[in-house]
């Protein structure tokens, strides 16, 4: 902990705690608008059809029904990257996919109107495969995606946004190479973030273009902007954050949710809730995108990369809305963990009749390092150089460089990573378990365990702007101005405590005010690890700000200049004589206040990074893959809450981090692409009952970012862990695993106990017995 | 979930009249925790208009041992089953079996009956209207089986004949290693008694309709009885059984005299494997037999294509078990 | 046999008599005790999340046990009692109950969604084993899915809580607060209902 502080570093209370404790924490389900009503969607058998009628009568003529939308009538406000996907569409694109939209007075009797709805559909041939998408000659999802490959870029980050890598001479790389490998890894199984709070929204539209939107989102105000071109910048857009219960990122993707709300209220007159079931959650949200590379990657002897090459095919699901800056940014992450100088690195984005991908935390990064380091590891292994030395020496060093998101070249100003991961190695005993590659630590009968070390890092760390205010109330009580909503981070209250440290006011003089873009300036919002630097600088400048007004405005009073103030708990004096103090009303009077204006402006020159060691235990009888112990290990340069980030750094298990390599995963079904684990028994979650040894070693070397000289580290937690567990059951069986998650089955595979399957879910045969002998009623 | 007239039980008799009566489609509650997930899901092409509640009949959840043996009515909770002292003591695969299943929430709702008569958790079957509609299968009376040709990971590698769901119960394992009876009662005053077993068919249950499960019998164990229950599962506490076992095996001067080995979770019903029974009786008990015992009763399995991986999970489960029960 | 016409229900210790019908301040048969809870009388910390028994979040107690509201009909609960995460805390003084402060203290929630549920499981935890060990507090909430991965904490948390309600016990005057102490023996070779 830094010394000095006092609140930063500390164990403070959330501000929120007593709330979240007693039930009084009121999320988006818990509010009641007058005059609300429940919406409902009606959803897609198919996973590719044309809807030839919709017959709503007997819906429409259901007591409580107020409003029934079709494809006919909704409006045509779209979304996506590139503008596809619209309210509702006269061809459904994956199974789940929306076809009409019923608001009524009660839940019961907007679900029993969906029942009544009857739609007549032509079945088209569907690709639920990026092999079937890129098959030549297969159907195409949307003609403005030809050979349903989605156009690369994305406006947002700039006319040279960043879609591959590529740089000096990969041909002349490999050549100086000691050793080479090739490989094919993907990282497919498209898991679900799964937060605890299903998706909703709660519109309300007033006529002649005005809409109220109450979201369950990290970032409420980024809602609004991308509302507002959602709704053809035509619609004044207002959105209300308040605590979100769970995102991990993808409650940034609610859009298509929030135009449909607001075109029932448009069509009824009053509000909507629209709240999705859980079954609609992990079946028709988002997930992450699937990611699988061709790679070829050129090492010498002592760890120094000479060439990467590699096409990496990134599924999307049946549109994209950021897939296209999620790619961006996983290249500008892989040079940040491999530091080569030849990169021909290409990416395409590949269109499925599945559900959407979306904003995961990780956001592209953790899917290219899952896919293309198992690809590393065999050059490592072929040289037998350990991947933690090969990771401490190639991850980003002060002076290095990489193309960042929008193309453009950084060179990195942050501090040398390298003592955190010999803390986080000694904290493992990395050096006494690493036995070499393919080779397991320790076999006791058929336990079998093996250690793996992933590594990631994220230059978002300073992306996009944030904005904030800070009011000094004549009362000695300051108000922060943000669209911080709380979401779990702790984020708000972390907020809270800068400013609180800025103005020396103590933690319960310190408020934030409601994330409502009515009230608050932009805010870019929680993600990417942005937190700590970019909203804490805008909060941190504008607590400054609000400072110096005051200090300025009293210095007359006090017959100093403001450079000899100081304030402290709702005073302010000379510091040479503190008992010569006067209180903030005698500086702001009773009627009026203080405000200060505070803004971040991105900066990529700095980086935060985790290191991720695991250890399992693969039972080579059940094939079953046992976590045992967890060390992350990072430097936050300073801590400015340790539980909220000691909460963020465990948080590397769920919310499709580590556990995507154990057993997360959405299944899919091969015929018709419908999503068959869409309940929360099915898709596998973290237990009470199974955890892994957890540690989290953080380091504070201060770091040149704002006056804590703090950053972020929350959201990359998840992102090295996957495929050190590759990595770690690989070395505990001896034999390479390419696949997540490492089933049972695919560890019995490995191991020669069953035929192995092809790649994917629910793949190729390795038919024990034919399936047509079991065809319907058929007696075996 | 659609609406429904809700009747509270007095009797059995009540009860099974009120589930036989003509015109109605009535399905009897008890726990509730498998059936309202079904309902809301809305799995079944006609649900069910009147739900009769069972839990008020008085005296349907007790649990009484004595020289005779076990009887455990119907309506006794899984949490108390498992907690049982006289189940503990003599009977313990089936306290172990109670304790397995999913969470205590659900234990301390969920009834015995209700975990031999839940429905398959097969995830074409179960897949909720919701998302376009429920899936048509065998099972409900349409032309086909969806998963035969689909992902069938968690399907039967024993016995399956047209549908391939495994029959999901933990409790029905480990009775039928104990020779549990189930009592059935029906309309008008019928009463039967089946091996826990046999209550099973491919696409169901032999329960006719008005028909209850009342109670099981277990008769008193053997005096050198071992026996263990092992359950494997993607996640050890919540999860269905990807493979489960009860072995019951007694040895008299260190020679097995009899062997039940059952298998769960991988067909219609518990599956119990005679021939490696067989196998293991008149020898010792070493790791020598479990090994051979279980590939011996796994000989017969006929995977699908997608779920080879049970075969040689479960061999070494049954292997695992046997030795288990010696230890026990 | 009987339909029920009204219900009666104690909640957090104060009576409740509901009628069955169709209006929307009535039950229907085929509402579940956490609708009731929610949408009828406004006790909103009880969470619904999966809505199929899987996740634990809308745990409250029925008659002393950690049961799922989501998966109870209101009609099948007459004449039970049920606490809340709303009955927890202090019903005169609105002090936090020790497990609450304990949670409070250790920051033993994330988003906060699950935690209403978590902290119900672990009150009939601790109302039955008030010195559970790590591993019967991880049974405990076995079925309680907390997806930021908070469960570290809220086992240390759930340890001092049990710790802090001991020494309590122990002090002579007022007791811990216990909104379901009236709840009825349960007799567990027979069951109550």
């Amino acid at each position: 902990m830094a010394a000095g502080y006092r609140h930063i570093g500390k164990a403070t209370e959330r501000a929120d705690a007593r709330d979240i404790v007693t039930g009084r924490t009121r999320y988006l389900s818990d509010l009641e608008v007058p005059r609300m009503l429940y919406g409902r969607v009606l959803r897609s058998p198919h996973a590719h059809a044309r809807i030839l009628s919709i017959d709503t009568s007997a819906a429409r003529a259901l007591p409580g029904v107020e409003a029934v939308l079709t494809h006919a009538d909704a409006p045509d406000w779209r979304v996506g990257t590139p503008r596809v996907v619209r309210v509702l569409d006269s061809t459904v694109r994956f199974a789940g996919d929306s076809v009409a939209l019923v608001a009524a007075t009660t839940e019961a009797a907007a679900e029993r109107a969906l029942e009544l709805i009857e739609v007549e559909y032509e079945p088209l041939p569907a690709v639920l495969t990026m092999d079937e998408a890129l098959a030549p000659g297969a159907p195409e999802i949307f003609p403005e995606a030809p050979g349903n490959v989605v156009s690369a870029g994305t406006p947002w980050f700039g006319p040279e946004c960043l879609t591959g890598v590529r740089m000096g001479d990969v041909e002349r790389g490999f050549a100086e190479a000691d050793a080479v490998a090739e490989g094919v890894c993907g990282y497919e199984n498209i898991p679900n973030p799964l937060p605890a709070e299903p998706p909703g929204v709660i519109a309300h539209w007033e006529e002649p273009n005005k809409a109220t939107l109450w979201v369950s989102s990290q970032a409420a105000y980024q809602d609004k902007v991308v509302l507002f071109f959602a709704f053809g910048r035509q619609v004044d857009v207002r959105t209300i954050g308040g605590p979100c219960g769970g995102s991990f990122g993808s409650k940034l993707m609610s859009v298509q949710l929030a135009l449909q709300a607001t075109a029932l209220s448009r069509a009824a007159g009053r509000p909507v809730r629209l709240v999705m079931s859980k079954e609609e959650h992990m079946a028709a949200f988002v997930l992450r995108i699937g990611s699988r590379i061709k790679a070829k990657v050129g090492m010498k002897r002592d760890g120094t990369v000479t060439a990467v090459a590699g096409d990496w095919l990134v599924d999307t699901g049946y549109y994209s809305m950021t897939t296209q800056a999620q790619v961006a940014v996983g290249c500008g992450e892989a040079q940040l963990v491999v530091r080569s100088p030849n990169w021909d690195l290409r990416s395409t984005i590949v269109c499925t009749n599945r559900t959407a991908s979306g904003i995961v935390r990780g956001f592209g990064g953790q899917e290219l390092k899952c896919s293309i380091l198992p690809v590393v590891s065999r050059v490592m292994a072929e040289l037998d150089i350990d991947p933690f030395d090969f990771f401490k020496k190639n991850y980003v060093k002060p002076g290095d460089g990489y193309f960042w998101r929008d193309g453009q070249w950084y060179t990195y100003r942050g501090i040398d990573y390298t003592t955190a991961m010999d803390a986080g190695a000694a904290a493992f005993g990395w050096k006494d378990r690493w036995r070499g590659w393919l080779q397991p630590s320790a076999v006791h009968g058929t336990v079998r365990t093996g250690v793996g070390v992933g590594v990631h890092g994220n230059v978002d760390i300073g992306e996009s702007v944030s904005e904030a205010w800070v009011r000094l109330d004549p009362h000695g009580a300051a108000v922060i101005y943000s669209a911080a909503s709380e979401h779990g981070t702790g984020q708000p209250s972390n907020l809270i405590k800068m400013v609180a440290e800025v103005l020396q006011l103590p933690l319960d003089r310190v408020t934030m005010t409601p994330a409502d873009s009515a009230i608050t300036p932009f805010e870019f919002g929680p993600v990417g690890s942005r937190g700590t630097w970019a909203m804490g600088g805008a909060s941190i400048a504008a607590a400054e700000d609000a400072r110096r007004k005051l200090l300025e405005r009293a210095a007359p009073t006090l017959g100093r200049d403001p450079g000899d103030l100081d304030t402290c708990d709702g005073l302010v004096f000379p510091v040479d004589s503190p008992e010569n103090a006067i209180r903030w009303n005698a500086v702001i009077g009773r009627e009026g206040s203080v405000m200060g204006e505070g803004r971040f402006d991105p900066d990529f020159t700095l980086a935060n990074c985790m290191m991720t060691f695991v250890e399992v235990a693969v039972d080579s009888d059940t094939g079953k893959v046992d976590l045992r112990r967890v060390v992350n290990a990072t430097d936050a340069g300073t801590i400015i809450d340790p539980p909220g980030l000691e909460n963020q750094l465990n948080g590397s298990l769920g919310s499709a981090g580590i556990d995507s390599a154990l057993f997360e995963e959405t299944v899919y079904d091969p015929a018709t692409g419908r999503v068959l684990n869409a309940n929360m028994i099915d898709y596998k979650w973290r237990t009470f009952a199974e955890l892994p040894d957890m540690k989290n070693v953080v380091l504070e070397t201060p770091v040149d970012s704002h006056r804590f000289r703090a950053i972020g580290v929350g959201e990359v937690a998840t992102a090295p862990g996957p495929s050190a567990v590759l990595m770690a059951v690989s070395n505990a069986l001896g034999m390479w695993m390419d696949e997540y998650p490492v089933t049972p089955e695919r560890v019995l595979a490995a191991l020669g106990k069953v035929p192995a399957r092809g790649r994917g879910a629910g793949g190729t045969a390795a038919a024990a017995t034919d399936s047509d002998d079991l065809a319907a009623g058929a007696d075996r | 979930m659609r609406s429904f007239r809700h009747v509270r039980a007095t009797t059995v008799a009540e009860a099974c009249a009120l589930l036989a009566e003509p015109g109605t489609r009535a399905r009897a509650n008890a726990g509730g925790s498998d059936l309202l997930g079904a309902l809301k899901d809305g799995i079944y092409p006609e649900p069910p208009d009147l739900l009769v509640d069972l839990k008020t009949i008085p005296g349907l959840d007790a649990i009484e041992a004595d020289e005779a043996g076990l009887r455990v009515g119907a309506l006794a909770r899984l949490a108390d089953i498992a907690r049982s002292e006289p189940i503990r003591a003599h009977w313990p695969i089936f306290s172990q079996a109670a304790q397995a299943v999913a969470s205590p929430q659900i234990r301390n709702v969920a009834t015995l009956g209700g975990n031999l008569c839940q429905e398959v958790r097969c995830w074409y079957f179960r897949y909720p209207a919701g998302l376009g509609g429920s899936i048509d299968c065998l099972r409900k009376g349409g032309p086909r089986c969806p998963a035969v040709k689909g992902d069938t990971r968690y399907h039967a590698i024993f016995e399956g004949r047209g549908c391939f769901a495994v029959c999901p119960s933990d409790t029905a394992v480990a009775l039928a290693a104990l020779d549990a009876i189930v009592v059935l009662e029906g309309p008008g005053g019928a009463r039967r008694e089946l091996p826990v077993q046999d209550v099973y068919t491919p696409l169901g249950t032999v329960l006719e309709p008005g028909e209850l499960v009342t109670a099981v019998r277990v008769p008193p164990p053997a005096e050198e009885a071992r026996s263990a229950f092992l359950k494997f599962t993607v996640r050890e506490p919540i999860d269905f059984a990807v493979v489960s076992v009860a072995a019951s095996i007694t040895l008299r001067d260190g020679v097995c005299t009899d062997a039940r080995l059952v298998l769960g979770a991988v067909g219609p019903r518990p599956y119990r494997a005679l021939e490696a029974e067989a196998r293991l009786i008149g020898g010792p008990i070493d790791e020598r037999a479990a090994v051979e015992a279980a590939e011996v009763a796994l000989a017969g399995a006929k995977p699908l294509r997608g779920n080879a991986y049970k075969v040689p999970l479960a061999r070494s489960i049954v292997m695992r078990a046997i030795l288990a029960a010696l230890e026990g | 046999m009987d339909e029920a016409t009204q219900i009666r229900l104690t909640v957090n210790g104060r009576g409740h008599t509901l009628a069955v019908g169709p209006r929307s301040a009535d039950v229907a048969p085929s509402d579940t005790l956490a609708h009731t809870l929610r949408h009828v009388m406004g006790l909103t910390g009880t969470k619904v999340s999966c809505d199929r028994g899987a996740c634990g979040m809308c745990t409250v107690l029925l008659d002393g046990r950690a049961v799922l509201s989501c998966s109870l009909l209101t009609v099948e609960c007459d004449g039970s009692s049920v606490t809340t995460v709303e009955g927890l805390a202090d019903p005169e003084t609105g002090g936090l109950h020790p497990l609450q402060q304990a949670f409070v203290d250790h920051t033993a929630f994330q988003c906060g969604f699950c935690t209403p549920g978590i902290l119900m499981s672990t009150k009939a935890l601790l109302d039955e084993n008030p010195e559970p060990t790590v591993g019967e507090v991880q049974e405990a909430l076995a079925g309680n899915h907390c997806r930021c991965i908070t469960h570290y904490h809220v086992l240390e948390a759930v340890q001092d809580a049990a710790g802090r309600m001991r020494e309590a016990a122990l002090e002579p005057g007022p007791t811990v607060s216990e909104s379901s102490s009236n709840a009825p023996e349960r007799d567990v070779a027979t069951g109550t209902r």
